[in-house]
């Protein structure tokens, strides 16, 4: 009938898929190179307050990180609690211990800045104490982290 | 021989593989970018020596963030946004001009012949006091003073009152959220009074100096006296 169809069933030919891994390799490439590595789970659920003064920390390996907000876990209670490393802190005199453990190679664990990620709606009192703790032994570096903008 | 004739690698499953390698980097990786504002905490003192001379209520300024976020400067409610023009004036309102405030610290000239008795009363005090930090830390800031006005021509500078401080007060209840933002403030007048601070005295740029370079850690210390950072946090009781 046609003049363009020429004679029976034709097959069509499978896509060419060789350029996929190609592009699969291009998009690793872009995450590992745009993101970090997660420090640890967070066992706390933390919105950081905003402050457009907030800068940038450089060196994060040279940072100790204390995180501070409500559990995410309903059995760990309603009320905020101190995250040090992987595990929840029963209360703040154990920040002093895990503080001076923390030490470095060639770095006294005194001069490594210590970053509070704390929740906004936290109240102050669980902040102090961790300050407060923190003062007992010396360690006074210390880094209110914020995110820059909204 | 017979040419024989190479089969082609079989490259289907390398996308499998790449998509794995791809999964495991979104999972463990985070696009997040940590910022924070850094600050020293007080040194913990066990105060012995003679008793600290009483400070002068006009240098003192004094901020309370209470239970109910409500924030009160000096005793008088304030809003957030109207913190900035109050910390502005705490440190420069009488800059030029002594007493156009009378309820904000006035400026002294730092000079010389004052840095040295200074220095000798407080080599006094470290050497009876040899357990008391705070004049060992005191003795080595009026070194740097020293320092700082022989690099002027006039050999000497002004500078806040020595006992100017900010005293930030919090509540068991404030949010960290309201804390944050005064802390913000305190710190935006800081900067910016230090960026000016550089570019009078032809220091390079303020947020580009690091304190682990040699080279900068003059300029960061001058500008520390010049436009000093001293906040008293209060201790929340139980």
């Amino acid at each position: 009938m046609s003049k363009f169809k020429k004679g029976g069933k034709k097959s069509i030919p499978g896509v060419n898929t060789s350029a996929l891994p190609d592009i699969i390799f291009m998009l690793l490439f872009f995450f590992m190179v745009a993101t970090t590595m997660k420090e640890v789970d967070l066992k706390v659920d933390i919105t950081k307050p905003v402050a457009d003064q907030a800068l940038p920390i450089e060196n994060k390996d040279q940072v100790d990180f204390i995180y501070i907000g409500y559990p995410i876990d309903a059995e760990e209670g309603t009320e905020p609690r101190i995250q040090l490393d992987d595990r929840l802190a029963t209360d703040a005199t154990q920040v002093g211990d895990w503080k001076e453990s923390k030490g470095r190679e060639g770095v006294s664990p005194l001069d490594i800045v210590t970053s509070l990620k704390v929740d906004k709606e936290v109240g102050m009192r669980i902040v102090s104490d961790v300050k407060e703790e923190l003062r007992d032994i010396d360690a006074l570096k210390i880094n209110y982290s914020a995110d820059q903008t909204k | 021989m017979a040419k024989r004739e190479v089969g082609e690698i079989n490259a289907g499953s390398m996308a499998d593989i790449a998509f794995l390698l791809l999964i495991f980097f979104l999972v463990t990786t985070t696009m997040e970018v940590d910022a924070g504002i850094g600050r020293q905490l007080p040194l913990k003192i066990d105060y012995v020596g003679p008793p600290p001379p009483p400070i002068n209520k006009r240098n003192v300024l004094e901020i309370l963030a209470n239970s109910k976020d409500e924030l009160l400067v000096e005793g008088k409610p304030t809003q957030v946004d109207e913190l900035y023009d109050i910390v502005m004036d705490f440190y420069t309102v009488n800059k030029n001009r002594p007493d156009v405030d009378k309820n904000m610290p006035n400026y002294q000239q730092v000079t010389i012949p004052k840095c040295e008795t200074e220095i000798a009363a407080l080599q006094k005090l470290v050497e009876q006091y040899p357990d008391n930090k705070q004049y060992a830390s005191e003795l080595e800031k009026w070194k740097e003073k020293l320092k700082l006005c022989q690099s002027f021509p006039t050999n000497s500078y002004s500078e806040i009152h020595k006992s100017a401080v900010i005293q930030l007060k919090n509540q068991a209840g404030t949010t960290y959220g309201l804390y944050m933002e005064v802390q913000n403030i305190l710190k935006q007048v800081v900067n910016e009074l230090r960026v000016e601070a550089c570019e009078q005295m032809d220091y390079p740029d303020y947020f580009e100096l690091r304190e682990d370079r040699e080279e900068d850690q003059l300029y960061i210390s001058n500008l520390r006296i010049l436009v000093p950072e001293r906040i008293i946090e209060s201790k929340i009781d139980r």
